[in-house]
């Protein structure tokens, strides 16, 4: 296959099914059973995105947002189908996870930001950037248990954004921090979405994703149903 | 490619730290419990052991203690790494990044421990007199067929048990049976011989016979038994390997 520079993700008729567990999967279980029910999250999706697109993902729940923004992220691999992504992708959705307790927030961001592929290197040189910007100079020996949930989702937030991601995937519920941290946390992601950056949202708020996006995805049942301007928006208010 | 070998390296090693910080972390005496939890068993073992029990087996602490520490190596490698990929679902589910550097972590901080433990128990054995080149290498081959076998069931048993959480009580239960099936605390010599082939297909008897050799003298494994033995490592850790990487692309569906 041939991949342009200009591309950033191409998905090759990806699709995505799961198996239903209806209790804890045990041995027995799984002999005792004839066979498992399954579902089929994500159809045959085909999808090109460019370098700098600013996409939308919308669509109702259990359309199959989350289960293609997990492909995405590399979190989940389709059951057929491939996935080229050109670039390193953060995702800004799950800011709380993957921080170990006992560390203190030093530490953390080292490990935080190694499984977003960073190399100890380059987090040498950002360190003091993520800890002035999650504004947690006082803290960031004290071990993670004693950080309030803002205080983390404030940590995750600037290791992701300093990973200097080339993809960023992210929802409009960005709710790090105090005021003043999501005033700067909202200006940060309006300098990622001024530059030449690929960007894909998925939300329920239609006035954030027009706002913030040009190109709208709209995914039911898992399909694509529509894939254009914002006209798709227009589409699914009236559906609605 | 050569990137992504570093990054996984720097990951394992990022990862390690974290097991080893967080297992001595908000202790009084941090890591010199390190030296202090063999150091204990070795004095107990040494000098308390010897007044109850009475055997054939020469320099018989020696003998039980070279056991014990790769025993317990092998033990805790293996009890926690199985359940390692469920404790860190909040791992999978941020990023991705190889997987595997979850449970090898855990065999690497082990193998950390064990590394420490046996250079305190090198000194009195330095005083026995048998070590040399030979004897060294011959540790070191067992040591390597140890770590090689605990990371290859680790990979295997943690990602089985993603999807099937039987696993880790089987483990636990095959760990109980796996410690008197191995020779720590008698020698191959004392078992009847009409069942020494049983022996074979248990990989730790070659591993801790060579270093039983290495450091005491102790008569090395017979070539049928390596062989049997180092076949099952290999075919073992290939199919850790296998399985792990075919499994890891799901584990999130999983958790």
């Amino acid at each position: 296959m041939k991949t342009y520079p200009t591309l950033a993700i191409q998905l090759n008729d990806i699709s995505k099914k799961y198996e239903i567990h209806h209790d804890k999967p045990t041995l027995v279980e799984r002999f005792s059973k004839e066979k498992n029910e399954t579902f089929w999250a994500l159809k045959n999706i085909n999808l090109t995105i460019n370098k700098g697109e600013k996409i939308g993902i919308i669509g109702s729940n259990g359309s199959g947002k989350t289960t293609l923004l997990k492909i995405l992220a590399g979190i989940t691999t389709p059951t057929s189908g491939d996935v080229h992504i050109q670039g390193r992708i953060v995702s800004l959705i799950d800011l709380g996870a993957g921080f170990h307790a006992d560390l203190s927030g030093y530490q953390n961001i080292y490990l935080n930001a190694m499984l977003l592929g960073l190399s100890r290197k380059e987090i040498n040189e950002r360190v003091q950037q993520i800890i002035t910007f999650a504004d947690l100079k006082q803290f960031i020996d004290a071990p993670l248990f004693t950080y309030s949930n803002g205080m983390m989702l404030r940590l995750g937030f600037s290791i992701a954004v300093h990973a200097q991601p080339d993809i960023l995937l992210l929802d409009e519920n960005l709710s790090a921090g105090d005021n003043a941290f999501q005033k700067r946390a909202a200006e940060r992601l309006r300098v990622f979405f001024r530059k030449e950056l690929t960007i894909v949202v998925v939300s329920h708020n239609i006035a954030y994703i027009r706002k913030m996006c040009s190109r709208i995805i709209w995914i039911d049942k898992g399909s694509v149903l529509a894939d254009g301007n914002h006209q798709v928006l227009h589409k699914y208010l009236k559906r609605k | 490619m050569i990137n992504q070998a570093l990054h996984f390296w720097e990951l394992l090693w990022e990862m390690t730290e974290k097991e080893l910080r967080a297992r001595y972390k908000h202790t009084v005496f941090g890591f010199l419990w390190l030296v202090a939890n063999p150091a204990l068993q070795m004095l107990i073992i040494g000098f308390i052991f010897p007044l109850f029990f009475e055997t054939q087996i020469e320099h018989y602490s020696f003998y039980l203690f070279t056991g014990l520490l790769a025993w317990n190596f092998f033990s805790l490698s293996l009890s926690k790494a199985t359940p390692s990929i469920v404790f860190e679902r909040s791992l999978v589910k941020k990023a991705m990044f190889p997987r595997a550097v979850i449970p090898l972590s855990i065999v690497m901080s082990n193998f950390i421990n064990y590394t420490v433990a046996l250079v305190i128990f090198l000194i009195p054995v330095l005083f026995l007199n048998t070590l040399s080149l030979k004897s060294c290498i011959f540790f070191l081959v067992g040591m390597t067929a140890l770590v090689v076998l605990a990371a290859g069931i680790s990979l295997l048993t943690s990602a089985l048990n993603v999807r099937y959480r039987d696993i880790n009580f089987f483990v636990q239960a095959l760990l109980i049976i796996w410690f008197y099936a191995t020779p720590i605390v008698y020698a191959p010599s004392q078992l009847p011989e009409a069942l020494l082939w049983l022996w074979r297909f248990n990989p730790l008897t070659s591993v801790i016979q060579l270093m039983h050799h290495a450091l005491i003298q102790a008569p090395l494994p017979d070539a049928i038994l390596l062989s049997y033995n180092a076949l099952i490592i290999v075919a073992v850790s290939v199919i850790g390997v296998y399985i792990f990487s075919k499994e890891s692309k799901n584990f999130d569906d999983w958790l």
